[in-house]
């Protein structure tokens, strides 16, 4: 059975309909009882850049700068990920025309969404057939190397959308602050976090541990197999799991951050596409977005608990996994 | 002379002092031990404590923040000193100068103060167990004139192994050491025990650290030693 599941993934505060399956947010859909993830299983993607100009930006200039971000994904030694450019095209990228579509829209409804990435798939395998990137062009946009004042780059927002599109959800990798009615980001360490860096920012435009984490946990190549390795285990609250727990695992020898949730009513959680070595570990509540970036608005997600450490290192082995990992929170 | 050729000097005449040890029997007396003997050696060693890279949990700022850095929290590893054991095996070529090699074991603890979290996280220190395997080979040279007291010195090389918990990391690396020390002997027969105590540095690169650099680790041994 295939059906169009509308998943508005944005980088501005908008509700995901998806529910994530494991580790680092990787997007799924209900599948009978339980949760299949998104993927493509043809490779590479072919997509087209609509022939709209937006934002200040031509439909050359989109086009050059999606094929970078594309590009930086691919790049990702330990992932097995590609695409490939197949022309321009006069079709919309909302279209449920069987095409691939990344281009300009104006949006000014949506004057919060900077862009947004929506998909046709196969509900029962979570086979992703067609995805659709739109970037608002209620905003002005630039392609300048080095980014222009008061202009989003199109780089960094191609980038956090192109990640949607190959299957990843929302990272929780920040750090936000309420202000003027918004949530206002102060630091982030994941392209794939759900709130932009400010205009003019082009730091987005590189992936970040947990973005290289993520894409690899789901198209892994023989290098992530071999090399990587995770933390497992349950974050618990007096007797009961927690769920929507925000597990960082810190490398203690290079200082990288990979995040992860815990998934389910026990309170488990995987942290995966770590390099192995000693780990500290924080887990705190997810509030540093609206929860509906993260998940489906159903789920009981607990955020009353106080952030906190693990008292203990873990170590990751090498193409392995670190199991029974027990961390318990108290209420705030 | 550049210090690596000041190395390679003091090398040569380490060997050539064995070397003429050898012909000429420095060490005298019929106390002494011979050419062929054996030393076999058991005891306590100790490691020092070292402080590893220190480090902050970084997340890139919003340049729109206004912030040039952003702390999540705040690390500081440290490998605390250890109380290990050691067997020791030597061959005397001469009676001045031996062959040996050993294993080492020990059990560091990796302790990680945790603290200054963004989000007022108690702060903690969180650790872990190494053990830790160190393959040995020295060259030792002996000198004095005394059969019961008799101080030597020792350089060589080795292999480190450190196991993480449960098998589930291991990582090896290279060591040089170099250390001094007296050997007291109960008595001047063939066969005799003795007390051997040494001190010294054990320079390493790899198993477990923080960075790719060489670290330095003093560390110090008692042990009983057979002569046979």
């Amino acid at each position: 059975m295939k059906r169009l599941l509308t998943l508005f993934v944005t980088l501005a505060c908008v509700a995901i309909t998806s529910e994530p399956a494991t580790a680092y947010l990787k997007l799924g859909t209900g599948s009978g009882n339980g949760t299949v993830n998104l993927r493509w299983d043809d490779l590479p993607v072919r997509y087209f850049i609509s022939n709209a100009s937006g934002g200040g930006v031509t439909s050359t200039q989109l086009r050059d700068a999606v094929d970078r971000a594309f590009g930086s994904w691919s790049a990702v030694d330990t992932a097995s990920v590609s695409a490939e450019f197949a022309g321009f095209t006069q079709a919309q990228p909302n279209d449920d025309d069987g095409l691939t579509v990344i281009g300009f829209v104006n949006q000014p409804a949506q004057d919060r969404t900077l862009g947004a990435t929506s998909f046709l798939v196969d509900t029962a395998s979570g086979e992703i057939m067609e995805a659709e990137i739109f970037l608002n062009s209620f905003f002005a946009w630039s392609v300048a190397g080095g980014g222009e004042a008061n202009r989003f780059d199109v780089e960094s927002i191609a980038l956090h959308e192109i990640g949607h599109l190959f299957g990843l959800g929302h990272s929780a990798l920040g750090e936000t602050e309420l202000r003027n009615g918004g949530r206002h980001v102060l630091a982030a360490e994941a392209v794939m976090f759900p709130v932009a860096f400010s205009a003019g920012s082009i730091t987005g435009r590189t992936l970040r541990a947990d973005d290289i984490a993520g894409i690899s946990d789901i198209y892994p190549s023989s290098v992530y197999q071999r090399e990587r390795g995770s933390i497992s285990g349950r974050i618990t609250k007096g007797s009961q799991g927690v769920l929507g727990a925000h597990v960082v695992a810190f490398n203690l020898r290079t200082g990288k951050l990979v995040g992860g949730f815990s998934l389910n009513a026990n309170g488990s959680f995987v942290v995966a596409g770590l390099e192995p070595g000693p780990h500290a570990l924080r887990v705190e509540p997810l509030d540093d977005g609206d929860i509906e970036s993260f998940f489906d608005l159903s789920l009981n997600i607990d955020a009353n608990f106080r952030a906190r450490f693990h008292d203990r290192i873990v170590v990751v082995p090498r193409g392995g996994g670190t199991n029974d990992v027990q961390i318990r929170v108290e209420p705030k | 002379m550049s210090h690596r050729g000041v190395r390679v000097g003091l090398l040569w005449a380490l060997v050539l002092l064995g070397a003429a040890d050898a012909a000429a029997q420095v060490w005298v007396g019929r106390s002494g031990p011979r050419a062929g003997a054996f030393e076999i050696s058991g005891g306590g060693t100790w490691s020092a404590g070292q402080d590893l890279a220190e480090g902050a949990a970084t997340l890139t700022p919003n340049p729109g923040s206004g912030s040039a850095s952003f702390e999540l929290f705040q690390s500081e590893p440290t490998l605390k000193s250890v109380f290990g054991a050691q067997v020791l095996v030597g061959y005397y070529i001469t009676r001045a100068f031996a062959i040996e090699g050993g294993m080492q074991y020990s059990r560091p603890t990796l302790s990680v103060r945790l603290s200054d979290d963004f989000e007022n996280a108690p702060s903690l220190t969180a650790d872990t167990n190494i053990t830790q395997y160190l393959f040995t080979g020295s060259a030792v040279y002996h000198f004095g004139s005394s059969p019961r007291v008799v101080p030597f010195v020792a350089a060589g090389a080795g292999h480190l192994r450190d196991v993480h918990n449960g098998n589930e990391l291991i990582e090896t690396g290279v060591e040089y050491h170099g250390k001094f020390g007296v050997k007291w002997w109960s008595g001047t027969g063939r066969g005799r025990i003795g007390l051997r105590a040494e001190g010294g540095v054990s320079i390493r690169t790899g198993g477990f650290n923080f960075d790719e650099d060489y670290r330095t680790v003093p560390n110090g041994a008692v042990s009983l030693a057979y002569l046979f």
